[in-house]
């Protein structure tokens, strides 16, 4: 059983008039509290992935099975409930919200949208929604503007949680963050993973964040699958030329002692 | 070794709403000649201020104590460009930034004086010092000899993000060759030729066409190496890299790594090289110094800084590296459930 099936995932665009497959026949799946990253350079398809999984743009060729149904079929209140279980993360939560809202203003939305909650009972909820990321609930009446980078991100994670989603797609979600917040939100993150049993789609150009947090990685080249496998033993030994040279760009930080 | 750069007690606040907000409190620092030095700190360290401050390149109203020496040799040869026609509060003496009387006439920073047209913009930069009161001899009076860096000639600056750093109206082979033309003063032609030979020493591809194209037509890498190429076309004695390879993926921040570490060595040139990646500036730099909070806590050679930091803070920063020899989080979790 898996939470997301994506086979033969193709998306074209074109660049100087001519046509040029951005994701390339692409096939993964995601089992229940998986996280599968995808790594790759600039340009190599992982971020059109992402939006093609969330539907926010729509592919030329391929086929998306979200829990087991037919995902690029679905339209209006099936695929508006089947949305909720899919839930997304992106590197900036400050370009993601609208700064001057505030974060109750935020956390409300999913409630109301998706009506998880009557509207007496979400002020309790979203409380416990910023407790659960690591927040105090203090927090709500404050603008989204006015808090840190960190605190942020742990808002826009507490709005992915509050539709109780099966999947969430993180795309760069902790590039931006100081190394000690980093640590953190990754923690946050498997804590989240192994009590709910959310699967992760996880973004990342950073290989050393992706062995940290990853079971599965997929390498992607110019739109398609360099090569696959065990996050840690595909890093330890990268089969792909792109693999290896995203092995050999890591700087390296050596300790006499760990 | 000399020090090019001696910064004593440097603070720099910044207004906002009114209120002042420190960036940089009493830094103190040396930067020696032909070195690479790493600062390094977390968001809101000041290292970023540092680099402007040090570029001369703070916004106007920034509160600014303390005092920058530049001490390049004095053999330099004499060059063409229009005179400073004023730092703020530098000595002619000692080119001291900062500290000049309250209610004193602000001084106008002009870079790059070019005759031309002005697409490096001219920044007026006007910096009322602390009021600490009566030091008139720190007025700019005789900034014309003064031996203060000037950004472009004597120091070359990296920005992180090159789509906003570069011109996206001007031809690349322009941005190159306005440098060389403004500082060097060769004439366009001779400008235009120091420009393709930087193309080429950055190793951009076909340098002949290249030349005429436009920062879009160029991918992140490449416009980083069209930035660089322009802050060393005037032959700098000082590269300030501020988050240059931030934006750029692993493979490409590996190449632009390579790319400064080879021109740094080939001109000689000493390197400021700023970063929240204390791995990355491990792997560049003889020295590291850490900013927190706008304070120097911990400045050291960098086989001390790695293996032996003497601030739990360093510690921190280097604990919290994930390489690919760490635990993977993955495995503390499943230990502790």
């Amino acid at each position: 059983m898996s939470v997301l099936a994506v086979s033969n995932l193709t998306k074209r665009y074109h660049r100087g008039g001519k046509p040029f497959a951005a994701v390339d026949d692409v096939s993964f799946e995601i089992g229940p509290a998986e996280t599968l990253a995808l790594a790759g350079p600039s340009g190599s398809g992982k971020s059109t992935i992402a939006r093609l999984v969330l539907r926010l743009i729509e592919p030329d060729a391929g086929r998306i099975d979200f829990e087991d149904a037919d995902f690029l079929t679905m339209s209006g209140a099936a695929l508006r409930a089947r949305r909720a279980r899919l839930q997304m993360v992106f590197q900036d939560p400050l370009a993601a919200f609208n700064p001057r809202a505030t974060v109750a203003r935020v956390l409300n939305d999913p409630l109301r949208v998706h009506g998880i909650a009557p509207r007496a009972d979400r002020p309790r909820r979203i409380a416990a929604l910023l407790e659960r990321v690591g927040l105090d609930a203090g927090l709500a009446q404050r603008a989204i503007h006015e808090i840190s980078g960190g605190q942020r991100q742990r808002v826009a994670i507490a709005r992915a949680i509050a539709t109780r989603p099966s999947l969430i797609v993180l795309d760069e979600a902790v590039s931006a963050l100081d190394v000690s917040v980093r640590g953190q939100i990754l923690e946050l993150l498997l804590d989240l993973q192994r009590q709910e049993r959310i699967a992760y789609l996880f973004i990342s150009h950073d290989l050393g964040v992706i062995r940290a947090v990853a079971h599965r990685i997929f390498i992607l080249d110019a739109g398609r699958i360099a090569e696959s496998g065990d996050a840690r033993a595909v890093i330890a030994y990268p089969q792909s030329s792109v693999g290896k040279a995203l092995v050999a760009a890591m700087p390296k930080l050596v300790r006499d002692r760990p | 070794m000399t020090a090019l750069l001696s910064i004593r007690d440097l603070s720099v606040a910044y207004r906002r709403d009114g209120v002042e907000v420190p960036a940089l409190k009493g830094v103190s620092l040396d930067v020696l000649e032909g070195e690479r030095l790493a600062i390094i700190g977390e968001s809101g360290s000041g290292k970023s201020t540092l680099a402007l401050a040090l570029a001369g390149l703070l916004a106007m109203g920034t509160e600014i104590g303390g005092m920058i020496e530049w001490s390049a040799s004095q053999s330099q040869t004499p060059r063409s460009f229009a005179p400073l026609s004023g730092l703020p509060a530098i000595s002619p003496a000692r080119g001291e930034i900062g500290s000049f009387a309250d209610g004193s006439s602000p001084a106008t920073l002009e870079i790059s004086k070019s005759s031309d047209d002005g697409s490096i913009s001219p920044l007026a930069g006007e910096m009322p010092g602390r009021a600490e009161g009566g030091v008139p001899e720190r007025r700019p009076s005789a900034i014309g000899n003064t031996q203060a860096p000037l950004l472009g000639s004597d120091i070359g600056f990296v920005f992180q993000d090159p789509s906003s750093s570069l011109d996206p109206v001007m031809p690349i082979g322009k941005q190159i060759a306005e440098v060389a033309h403004t500082h060097l003063g060769p004439g366009w032609k001779g400008a235009y030729a120091k420009a393709k030979t930087l193309l080429e020493r950055v190793r951009l591809p076909n340098p002949d066409a290249t030349i005429h194209a436009y920062p879009h037509q160029l991918s992140g890498g490449q416009k980083q190496r069209v930035a660089i190429a322009a802050a060393i076309a005037a032959g700098p004695k000082l590269l300030i890299a501020d988050e240059a390879t931030s934006a750029l993926d692993t493979i490409v921040q590996a190449e632009i790594v390579a790319l400064i570490r080879r021109l740094v060595s080939e001109d000689g040139m000493t390197l400021i090289f700023i970063s929240h990646d204390i791995a990355l500036a491990a792997s560049l730099a003889d020295r590291i110094a850490v900013l927190r909070h706008g304070e120097l806590i911990e400045l050291g050679e960098t086989s001390q800084i790695v293996n032996a930091p003497q601030q739990a803070y360093t510690r921190a920063l280097l604990d919290a590296h994930l390489g690919l020899n760490a635990e993977p989080l993955l495995d503390r979790q499943d230990t502790s459930a």
